[in-house]
């Protein structure tokens, strides 16, 4: 892709569909948290209609009816996003890919949103991989607004990178390690297991993102394109540490109550949101430095390549 | 690239969730509802010598304060409430109230015993169930009304039963609904106003009996016979008894909770808490 075919409404569409998303992490964030996942017990009608009526508007139903309302909101500006993609003549062929996943994700994150509220036996069963597909979904945006953006279109491979286990891998293998944990914690809060996988999984994060890093600032602390995500990534991840301790803190002392109440609500939903802007963030680094930084044998390759041409 | 990513995601939502379909929680729910599989029991004949078993329920030590409740989400619900306060702990000059009381073991688990006709009876009244604590047999009816000016969501959480999750509006019919197999004891929720809990104990016979509030319960028509006398509250957890019925005999068993050595519910460990 080069410079030409930057596009800078779809890059615009894509970072609003981003924040839109997060909008929406935090409206099942607060279902989650306040216990509201049943309260209207039909879909994809709530207690019979499409909109209900402020006598019902109340409790937990406004929990629960916010997110459908949001998520229906977020489903029709993919739509949108993706038939832009597919008009927009300067779109590359991955981009429609991408929006196309993108379009088919919320599609599927509804109909298992579905299941969840019609098959509450289930609970954990769906919930989780509701929460999984949610998380993916907002990563899968971010990556579109990245390879829409100037940035990313005008960068270059233009470094090397360490040899064996180099920046571009590792900052691959921390993507998938964040990922599996904010599945972790989707299972803690939808009581499929307790807190023990989702601490070994912090402490796993917490490693593989200071080395990452680390590896950035000794490595290519000089190149903003990557020391930017880094840091920022780290600076998530210290603010998700503390949150964390004090979300469970919270719930630990909130156990004798009739109900959620403040402040374990509102920690909890910063701990689910500032997890998922940390994925966002080591995606960022990943996809940046997979995009510019070639190891020397690949380097050697393509010099090569460009002598014989 | 794409293909490979495509192909990990798929690998790390099946591993989630396989994970939590196979999961301990799960297994234990499944194996506990194994153990309850119905056998044929023969039809309990009445010899006209059943006896009585009464007793109270009582606490040493102060109970833990009850806590108040939010009711502000709903303004019905707050009208109707003035000082709303958690149900946990009823208890008045040392004798607890809601304490499930049920016998097991000896001529309860021996016989079948007929269902009875009349409806046990679940209302929604000031955003609360009434009563809090329920006992009905396996299979009969339990009329569940809501006399609020409000809807509620009726939502129990059985593992050996099915889970149903039902909305009721207000002035809308009463439900009819049962549950078919012995559990003790199904915890039922309003998810609209999540401070709203109730407890059934659906048990094979009717050989039980809720504490009042000056403690006390009595069982009648009980067969003669060696007893485990079961008192559950849902906070100071269970304790058993063993007891003798004889012939047109009254027992008197009373039961002694100590508040200081109440149980701390699972979700007080720090290595295994989980989430409702």
């Amino acid at each position: 892709m080069t410079a030409a075919r930057v596009n800078k409404g779809l890059h615009r569409a894509a970072a609003a569909l981003a924040c839109a998303t997060v909008v929406l992490l935090v409206a099942g964030a607060l279902v989650t948290s306040n216990e509201a996942g049943d309260s209207v017990p039909d879909w994809p009608l709530s207690f019979g209609r499409w909109l209900i009526g402020s006598d019902q508007f109340k409790a937990n139903v406004r929990f629960e009816f916010s997110h459908r309302v949001i998520a229906g909101a977020v489903g029709f500006l993919t739509a949108g996003f993706t038939a832009a993609v597919w008009l927009s003549k300067s779109a590359s062929k991955r981009l429609r890919m991408l929006s196309s996943i993108a379009l088919c994700g919320v599609i599927l994150q509804a109909m298992i949103g579905g299941l969840r509220v019609l098959f509450p036996a289930h609970k954990a069963e769906i919930a989780v991989p509701h929460a999984l597909i949610a998380q993916s979904f907002f990563v899968l945006v971010v990556a579109i607004a990245i390879v829409t953006s100037r940035s990313w279109n005008t960068a270059a491979q233009s470094r090397t990178d360490a040899e064996g286990i180099g920046l571009a891998k590792l900052s691959a293998t921390t993507v998938g390690a964040v990922l599996v944990q904010l599945v972790l914690g989707a299972g803690f809060r939808h009581g499929a297991f307790g807190i023990t996988p989702h601490v070994a999984g912090a402490v796993v994060v917490t490693i593989l993102i200071a080395v990452t890093t680390a590896r950035t600032l000794r490595d290519h602390g000089d190149y903003a394109y990557l020391r930017k995500p880094a840091l920022l990534a780290f600076g998530l991840l210290i603010a998700q540490i503390m949150l964390g301790i004090s979300a469970y803190v919270a719930r630990v002392r909130s156990t004798a109550e009739a109900q959620p109440l403040e402040p374990m609500v509102s920690l909890t939903v910063a701990h689910v949101v500032v997890g998922a802007l940390t994925l966002a963030a080591v995606l960022t680094l990943a996809m940046r430095s997979n995009q510019i930084l070639a190891s020397r044998s690949e380097q050697f390759e393509l010099r090569s390549r460009a002598l014989a041409e | 690239m794409l293909k490979r990513i495509m192909i990990l995601w798929m690998a790390i939502f099946m591993a989630a969730f396989l994970i939590v379909a196979c999961g301990p929680k799960k297994k234990k729910a499944a194996d506990e509802s194994d153990k309850t599989e119905e056998t044929k029991k023969p039809a309990y004949k009445s010899n006209g010598d059943e006896g009585t078993v009464t007793g109270k329920i009582m606490l040493t030590g102060a109970a833990p304060a009850p806590k108040r409740i939010d009711m502000g989400q709903d303004a019905k619900c707050g009208e109707a409430n003035s000082n709303p306060q958690t149900e946990t702990y009823m208890v008045s000059d040392g004798k607890v109230q809601n304490v499930f009381v049920y016998l097991k073991g000896g001529p309860a688990d021996k016989y079948e015993y007929p269902v009875p006709s009349e409806s046990a009876e679940l209302d929604q009244r000031g955003c609360r169930y009434n009563p809090h604590v329920l006992g009905v047999q396996a299979k009969q009816d339990i009329k569940i009304t809501n006399s609020d000016a409000t809807t509620h969501n009726i939502h129990p959480t059985p593992t050996k039963n099915q889970e149903w999750n039902e909305s009721q509006a207000p002035g809308s019919g009463a439900k009819d609904k049962s549950f078919s197999r012995p559990e003790t004891l199904i915890k039922v929720k309003c998810n609209v106003h999540p401070w709203m809990t109730a407890y059934i104990g659906v048990l094979g016979h009717s050989f039980y009996a809720v504490s009042g509030k000056d403690g006390s319960f009595t069982i009648k028509n009980v067969p003669p016979g060696d007893y485990t006398l079961v008192t559950w509250h849902e906070d100071l957890g269970e304790q058993t008894q063993k007891i003798k019925v004889t012939a047109k005999g009254s027992v008197t068993q009373d039961v002694t909770y100590n508040a200081k050595t109440a149980y701390l519910p699972t979700s007080m460990n720090m290595a295994t808490v989980v989430l409702p």
